[in-house]
């Protein structure tokens, strides 16, 4: 018998969760409580309790915690056994993970072995009159949504867009909890990490205030940093910029960076592609200067400037200057 | 090395593709094609591997007959072989049954160090074929990989983690999904163009080659279903346009961002 039980992998860097876990559970809380689903959030590794309690707080009446401390470290052979072995023998309605670089390293070799359907990178989820999710993802560089459904496998496989669910917190909020040893002293992990570097740069998503230069910058993109300085902004990109190492990918926005959620953005030479306008969806105000008339980018825009670049950046950095 | 095999997908240019919001279709008949921007990518780093240690590099589509113009581009950058997977019965299908024809063509061509693939593919945006494929191959995945080395009988790869990357090592034949944009693919060159038109032979596997039922692939075989498609509203912005001069811009600009600041 399927479960009528939605179930999310929790991502978390030690004690931190990551967002999009959360946002997920959030959507999950909602969509349960009207049509008598549970949510059960699937915590791996040893962490401290406080992540376990969190993961109820913010939406789910059950955490099942597969405790092992070879599993405090992401591995695609150790995740997908272990979860493998748990889906198939409780049989879960449906499992969704964050479209992270983990999750969707994890999401499509697990839903393989388990026969089961996967829609990427979900925008939007409901459920309908039958009881089936309806997961609407982007298609064609974002212009259309598809909605897509797996109607004859189980479980209900998805993984979800970072930045695109609000979080719900009820610190009143009580669960189970169910601890489960996973047998993996056989389990080999044939990917061997060498080395890991992770760039402390800015995280963009915090941003409150954030400059974001395109390929219509042009070669300098010196003035960018000085009006970002003078502004007190943060600096973010287009991806063909991060693909040229002009600067570190950490500083990328839109479906492959990050989403920004900053008060306001001043975009400066983009074309508005809708891999990069998702990125900014949830911005404040956005101000956009743009070469060509017809750019896309106006499309997402609150002000809307027509101009080069190349001109009107010196321009607003004398004024900045002369004023502040 | 052994054969690299590299997953190729033809892709419509995301932009010439048309959508009607009354019959609530795709018109694709207009869009010009090209190979997948990673796939692209994933070709080079093929042919660079094979510069430094040998083997084959082999590309492999599943796709119909309008593709194997495509593969032949492949062939003219300088792959060495190139197989097109193309049947009625394998049209409509998701990624479950893609990734059983190539990973049932990639066992039949047999003799792999590496499986290259593109991060995702830029119609369906998934990325989760790559990781399909190296289940039902049993082999081990790295994904969002920018460098592949191939040292002392060891893969080498650099890939993409949130904030940063990891440098990953594993024996043995692997599947590796690339990132648009790691390496700057070469162009075809026009003299192996002329052959890969007249003098190649581009060989094409049908179901029966592949010994696969008709129930498990194409549209049969999928798992999942779309329901229909829903154009996405434009953002509610304000698109208020700013008129004047360079100089009455640039006030205006100056004078938003520090209002804003001030919020
Ligand atoms: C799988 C996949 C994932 C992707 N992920 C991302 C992502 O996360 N983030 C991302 O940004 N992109 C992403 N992309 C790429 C995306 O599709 C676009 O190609 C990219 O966003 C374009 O960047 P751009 O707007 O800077 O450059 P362009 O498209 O080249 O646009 C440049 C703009 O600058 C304007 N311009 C030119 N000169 C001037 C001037 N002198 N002054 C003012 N304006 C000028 C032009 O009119 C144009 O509008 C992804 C693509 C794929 C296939
Ligand atoms: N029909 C196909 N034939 C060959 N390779 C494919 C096909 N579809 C996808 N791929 C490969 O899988 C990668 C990821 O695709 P996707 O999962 O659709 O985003 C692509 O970049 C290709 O390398």
């Amino acid at each position: 018998m399927i479960k009528k039980e939605l179930w999310v992998v929790v991502e978390r860097d030690g004690s931190e969760i990551e967002d999009v876990s959360l946002e997920i559970l959030g959507k999950s809380a909602v969509i349960a409580k009207s049509s008598g689903y549970s949510v059960t959030g699937i915590v791996l590794g040893t962490p401290e309790d406080g992540v376990v309690r969190d993961v109820i707080r913010y939406g789910a009446d059950r955490v099942i915690l597969l405790k092992h401390e070879r599993l405090n470290q992401y591995s695609n052979d150790l995740y997908v056994k272990v979860l493998y072995d748990l889906i198939s023998s409780e049989l879960p309605a449906a499992l969704l993970v964050g479209a992270t670089y983990y999750g969707r390293d994890l999401a499509g070799r697990l839903a393989a072995r388990l026969r089961t359907g996967l829609t990427a990178n979900a925008i939007n989820i409901k459920m309908d009159e039958k009881g089936l999710l309806v997961f609407g993802v982007p298609a064609y560089g974002g212009k259309i949504m598809a909605e897509i459904v797996c109607e004859t496998a189980r479980p209900q496989m998805s993984t979800v867009r970072p930045g695109t669910f609000s979080k719900v917190f009820d610190q009143g909020k009580k669960g189970k909890i169910v601890e489960v040893v996973p047998e993996i002293s056989k389990v080999q992990d044939r990917v061997k990490v060498i080395d890991r570097k992770i760039n402390k740069s800015k995280d963009l998503t915090k941003s409150e205030k954030t400059i974001v230069g395109g390929n219509g910058v042009g070669g300098d993109f010196s003035l960018v940093w000085k009006l970002a300085e003078l502004t007190h902004s943060d600096v973010g990109v287009t991806r063909p910029l991060a693909d040229k190492g002009i600067v570190p990918r950490e500083l990328q926005v839109g479906t492959t960076g990050y989403s920004l959620k900053s008060k306001v953005a001043l975009i400066l030479g983009v074309s508005g592609s809708e891999h990069f306008t998702s990125g900014i969806r949830d911005c404040g105000t956005v101000i956009s200067v743009d070469i060509d008339k017809g750019s896309e980018i106006f499309n997402h825009s609150d002000y809307c400037v027509v101009g080069d670049a190349s001109e009107i950046i010196p321009a607003v950095i004398k004024k900045l200057e002369g004023k502040i | 090395m052994r054969n690299i095999i590299v997953c190729v997908k033809v892709v419509p240019k995301a932009e010439n593709v048309i959508f009607d919001p009354a019959t609530k279709r795709l018109d694709r008949s207009k869009a010009e094609n090209q190979i997948n921007d990673a796939d692209k990518t994933a070709i080079e780093i093929a042919l660079r591997l094979r510069e430094k240690n040998g083997g084959k590099v082999i590309l492999l589509s599943m796709g119909p007959p309008l593709f194997e113009n495509y593969l032949k581009l492949g062939v003219a950058m300088g792959a060495d072989d190139a197989i097109l997977l193309s049947d009625r019965n394998f049209g409509g299908a998701d990624t479950y049954p893609t990734a059983l024809v190539l990973s049932t063509a990639i066992t039949k061509i047999g003799d792999y160090d590496l499986i290259l693939a593109g991060e995702e593919s830029s119609d369906a945006a998934l990325g989760q074929l790559p990781g399909q494929i190296a289940e039902f191959l049993d082999i081990p995945q790295v994904l969002f990989a920018s460098s592949v080395k191939f040292e002392g009988g060891k893969l080498r790869v650099r890939r993409r983690i949130k904030g940063g990357h990891e440098t990953v090592e594993t024996s043995g034949p692997v599947m590796v999904s690339v990132e648009m944009g790691a390496v700057q693919p070469r162009f075809p060159n026009f003299e192996k163009m002329k052959w890969a038109v007249s003098g190649f032979h581009l060989k094409i596997w049908n179901s029966t080659e592949l010994n696969l039922r008709e129930e498990v692939t194409g549209l049969k075989g999928s798992l999942t279903l779309v329901k229909g498609l829903i154009e996405i509203t434009p953002s509610k912005r304000k698109r208020v346009f700013i008129d004047g001069n360079v100089e009455e811009k640039s006030s205006r600009l100056a004078e938003l961002l520090k209002e804003r600041s001030l919020e």
